[in-house]
């Protein structure tokens, strides 16, 4: 609870800090903000609280999942010293908006209660729309903000109706309620109640982007700042799924028929849809918009396998994940900047002449999102496979490996540009603090591949 | 022991990044390559056989063991003593990034031995993919013409397979009693339902097929060990193909032997097709790289076609082949490079009466064929006369099919030394120069032990004697040996 607090003061604090025009203390504040918030969180590790009549329930699940995030946004912002650098207005507000996300993000991690989840997701939200539209002058960035936050406020609308539906069936909001309430049925709901869950799903499943509710995510992750979208891609993917999997795995088990099947044809849609589509972009950031979409497929295979662990297969997975997109991302950055704003895939070639470390860790990270050892993204994967295989879902699972086959593919690809000649390229210009943060990261996508953990949430 | 043979490559490799001198990164990469093929050598003669073991990750039941019996021997006897040469292929050559390539080179190795040591099949796994990576820039960046398409392919190829592989492993992993675990020694106890069998055969199967090549998955193999530099070829056809048999026979014949013996005469008629149609292929090849490719395609469906018959001899046979094959096809695919390197081409129309401007090189040429097309007295004779008695203990019709190989591989063989090395002198040809000292002592050491195990083989046999007995008892009950 102090952390939620916390945070939000940080956020306020970040926001005056800004009528001081001194950008350069922006980060370094939201840094240590966010190292103490880091420390709060895990002061609660194992005491498990619960506030405001049990609607927030902070367990190990939640600051597992949070502290994840925050580990991440940190990241963030420490690229953010040089990125923000060239930018002369709004700055604290970008910052003072990432942190409200957080904010979001942790109740989405530890409600108890639907209401809670409402408000976690519109906390996420908002500032999401803005943050979109960072690029005031630049007609995509409008673009992205204004259809993120048409599609959004739609889902949001689903949202609300499913949760006015549960509740009109139920007379909770609840979920333990709720789950006592379906459990007296024995599978057969009443079509109220069914709809209702129907329509909360779909309002989580749209912020996650998992098909066939991810037609928002290429343009928004194209639009955005790209600071931004490699936010919108690890933190709120995360704080998505950890939603998700509280709302199914943890509050709604054993999971309606209806909706079990449902969310097997989101799986298999993201799978599918996801890979395909990425194999023929030529923008890197929609390749990587569309494939986080196939990694949701993967990451929905775990936590229909109902198993105890998939939980914390899903924190590795989501976690993994994050730690090789933001580096992805800011490498992209700097191609781009060298490349005169040259967004395809193509503007990689050349690199492993100018720049060979970088070329190899950009293999690396490729290599941990297509799943291959020794990266931790292979041990991801395999986790998923494990489970899902334990619980005898052979069908799925083929087609899974198929799926993972056809992304080897379009990441390979980017290798391929990478290792291919070019001559005229500018000069990759990278500060010190970028190539260790990139170094550190690649370096922990290695370690975390082959010391692999299991912590019990 | 056991780990230094398996980092010696690793860490040198690493070292070799840090140096700038090429002839310093030669010298480095060649040594390590004989400390390799010293410690092996000291393996494989020591009566005992160190093994080492720790948890790796314990929750999901996966131990980092490292370990070998006969089998894994002569995979490791063979890579280890191939490297070597592997290596010394580059050195006539000013070659760009030499620290690079030769650390990939020294990767690859690394992988390699891990494949062949591990007694985890999740370790298996990592390595057997890990072998690729090194792989991959190697043929990206120091291939030929449309290396980046058909690198592409023959990754995606694959690991296609290989992914397939790792569904069965968890497959196999989630069958096993108690907290589950990867070890290669559980899964030879699952004794599965044979329904459950005859399916998860093709899964395992799959992988190696595709990596050895076995007919029809082969279409990736022609265009890349065409286009792949000679080190990127030694490397495929010298040792990955064997990594496809290795891993056939770790995996099927433990862990689903009813499936292997339902499928036995399937993948025989497969591979005796894949002979019949590679030989054809080879026979009609203009180019001579790609006529070796499809000769080796032929020589290893051969054996694919051994390891499925099942008996004494045949397994025998089969390993026996590994290491002559292994060998031969490396001295081959060097002839080739000096050829290539001399004439500037590969054309087989544009060549002939090399043997009146360079007699030595046609007589070494014409000893590394005979090799090649198993004459008696070398190696690879003694191989495919196993075999081919393996087969007549299961069927004739098999034999008669597997004796067409060892035909049709002489006819194309010799028609194509013909067109080389005698004949006709075509122009542009005549300021060849003849074999430099460096291509003798290159070439002298294969062709020797490829005569040394032609003639006495024994020592061989005595490795393998255990473990081909082992193999036999998986099958044991299932089999009238």
């Amino acid at each position: 609870m102090n952390a939620l607090i916390f945070t939000s003061v940080l956020g306020i604090i970040l926001l005056y800090l800004g009528l001081t025009k001194n950008k350069k203390i922006l980060a370094p504040v939201a840094i240590v903000g966010l190292m103490v918030v880091l420390f709060l969180s895990l002061k609660d590790w194992g005491l498990g609280f619960s506030f405001f009549h049990d609607m927030i329930l902070i367990d190990n699940f939640s600051i597992a999942f949070n502290v994840s995030m925050i580990i991440i946004t940190i990241l963030i912002f420490l690229f953010g010293f040089d990125y923000y650098k060239r930018m002369e207005l709004h700055v604290a507000e970008q910052y003072a908006l990432m942190i409200f996300a957080l904010v979001g993000a942790f109740l989405m991690t530890s409600f108890s209660n639907l209401i809670m989840l409402f408000l976690g997701i519109e906390i996420l939200s908002i500032p999401l729309y803005v943050l979109a539209g960072g690029k005031k002058a630049s007609f995509r960035s409008n673009e992205a903000s204004f259809k993120y936050f048409m599609l959004g406020s739609f889902a949001t609308a689903f949202f609300l109706f499913g949760i006015a539906l549960v509740y009109g069936a139920s007379a909770s909001f609840y979920l333990p309620e709720i789950k006592t309430y379906i459990s007296q049925f024995n599978g057969d709901l009443p079509p109220m109640l069914l709809v209702g869950l129907l329509f909360i799903v779909i309002g989580v499943a749209f912020k996650v982007a998992v098909a066939p509710f991810h037609f928002w995510s290429p343009d928004v992750y194209e639009g955005s700042p790209t600071l931004v979208t490699a936010f919108m891609a690890t933190v709120v993917k995360t704080a998505g799924f950890a939603a998700f999997y509280r709302l199914l795995g943890m509050g709604l088990l054993p999971l309606p028929e209806p909706i079990e099947k449902a969310l097997w044809v989101m799986t298999g849609l993201s799978l599918l849809i996801g890979n395909l589509v990425a194999m023929k972009q030529g923008n890197f950031k929609r390749l990587l918009a569309y494939s986080a979409i196939a990694h949701s497929g993967f990451v929905m295979l775990a936590m229909l396998s109902q198993h105890d662990s998939a939980a914390s297969v899903l924190l590795y997975y989501t976690f993994v994940y994050s730690l090789a997109t933001v580096p992805l991302f800011i490498i992209f950055i700097l191609i781009k900047r060298a490349s005169n704003g040259l967004e395809h895939i193509s503007a990689f070639q050349g690199l492993y002449k100018k720049k060979p470390w970088l070329a190899v860790v950009l293999t690396i990270l490729l290599m941990s999102m297509a799943g291959i050892p020794p990266t931790a993204g292979f041990m991801a994967k395999y986790q998923v496979f494990i489970l899902s295989i334990s619980a005898g879902y052979l069908g799925i699972s083929i087609f899974a490996i198929l799926m993972a086959v056809v992304g080897i593919y379009y990441y390979f690809n980017v290798v391929r540009e990478a290792f291919t000649a070019r001559d005229h390229l500018e000069t990759i210009e990278i500060t010190w603090l970028n190539a260790a943060l990139i170094l550190v990261c690649s370096a922990a996508v290695i370690v975390m591949g082959i010391v692999v953990w299991n912590l019990p949430i | 022991m056991l780990l230094f043979l398996l980092f010696i490559p690793f860490v040198t490799g690493l070292f070799l990044l840090l140096l700038r001198k090429d002839a310093c990164v030669r010298i480095t990469a060649l040594a390590s390559s004989f400390v390799s093929l010293a410690i092996t050598l000291v393996l494989a003669f020591s009566e005992s056989a160190p093994v080492f073991s720790i948890d790796w990750i314990y929750f999901l039941g996966i131990k980092f063991s490292l370990g070998f019996d006969g089998t894994s021997m002569i995979m490791l006897l063979l890579t280890n003593f191939l490297f070597p040469f592997i290596l010394l292929a580059g050195f006539k050559e000013e070659q760009k990034r030499a620290s690079i390539l030769y650390a990939l080179i020294l990767f690859t190795q690394s992988a390699l031995i891990g494949v062949f040591l591990a007694q985890d099949a999740f370790q298996f796994y990592v390595f057997w993919e890990l072998t690729l990576i090194p792989l991959y820039f190697i043929l990206l960046i120091w291939g030929g013409a449309e290396r980046r398409k058909i690198t592409l392919k023959f990754f995606i190829y694959t690991l296609t397979g290989s992914l397939f592989l790792l569904f069965g492993i968890i497959y196999l992993y989630q069958l096993t009693p108690g907290t589950h675990t990867t070890d290669f020694s559980a899964f030879s106890q699952l004794n599965l339902p044979v329904n459950t069998q005859i399916w998860l055969f093709w899964v395992l199967f799959i992988a190696f097929a595709i990596k050895m090549p076995v007919f029809p998955f082969h279409t990736w193999q022609p265009p890349t060990y065409t286009m792949a530099s000679t080190q990127g070829v030694m490397i495929l056809a010298g040792v990955m193909t064997k990594m496809g048999i290795y891993g056939a026979l770790r995996f099927l014949f433990p862990a689903v032997p009813q499936g292997v013996l339902f499928w036995q005469n399937t993948v025989i008629i497969l591979s005796l097709i894949g002979v019949v149609y590679a030989s054809v292929i080879a026979f009609r090849q203009t180019n001579l790289k790609r006529l070796i490719a499809f000769s080796s395609m032929a020589h290893i469906s051969l054996m694919v076609a051994a390891m499925f018959v099942l008996n004494y001899y045949s397994l025998q046979g089969l390993l026996f082949q590994v290491l002559s094959h292994g060998i031969t096809i490396v001295a081959l695919f060097y002839m080739v490079y000096i050829i290539e390197q001399r004439t500037g081409t590969l054309e087989l129309p544009l060549m002939g009466g090399i043997k009146t401007f360079a007699p030595k090189k046609a007589i070494m040429f014409l000893l590394v064929v005979l090799g090649s097309i198993a004459l008696p007295l070398t190696a690879g004779f003694v191989g495919e006369f196993l075999i081919i008695t393996g087969f007549f203990q299961h069927s004739i019709w098999f034999a008669l099919g597997g004796g067409i190989t060892m035909i049709l591989g002489a006819i194309y063989m010799l028609y194509a030394y013909q067109r080389i090395m005698l004949g006709e002198n075509k122009n542009g040809l005549q300021n060849l120069t003849d074999l430099q000292s460096f291509d003798y002592w290159y070439l002298i050491p294969l062709i020797l032990v490829i005569f040394c195990l032609g003639i006495y083989p024994q020592p061989v046999f005595d490795l393998l004697e255990q473990s081909v007995k082992t193999m036999q008892n998986q099958l044991m009950p299932n089999l009238p040996f």
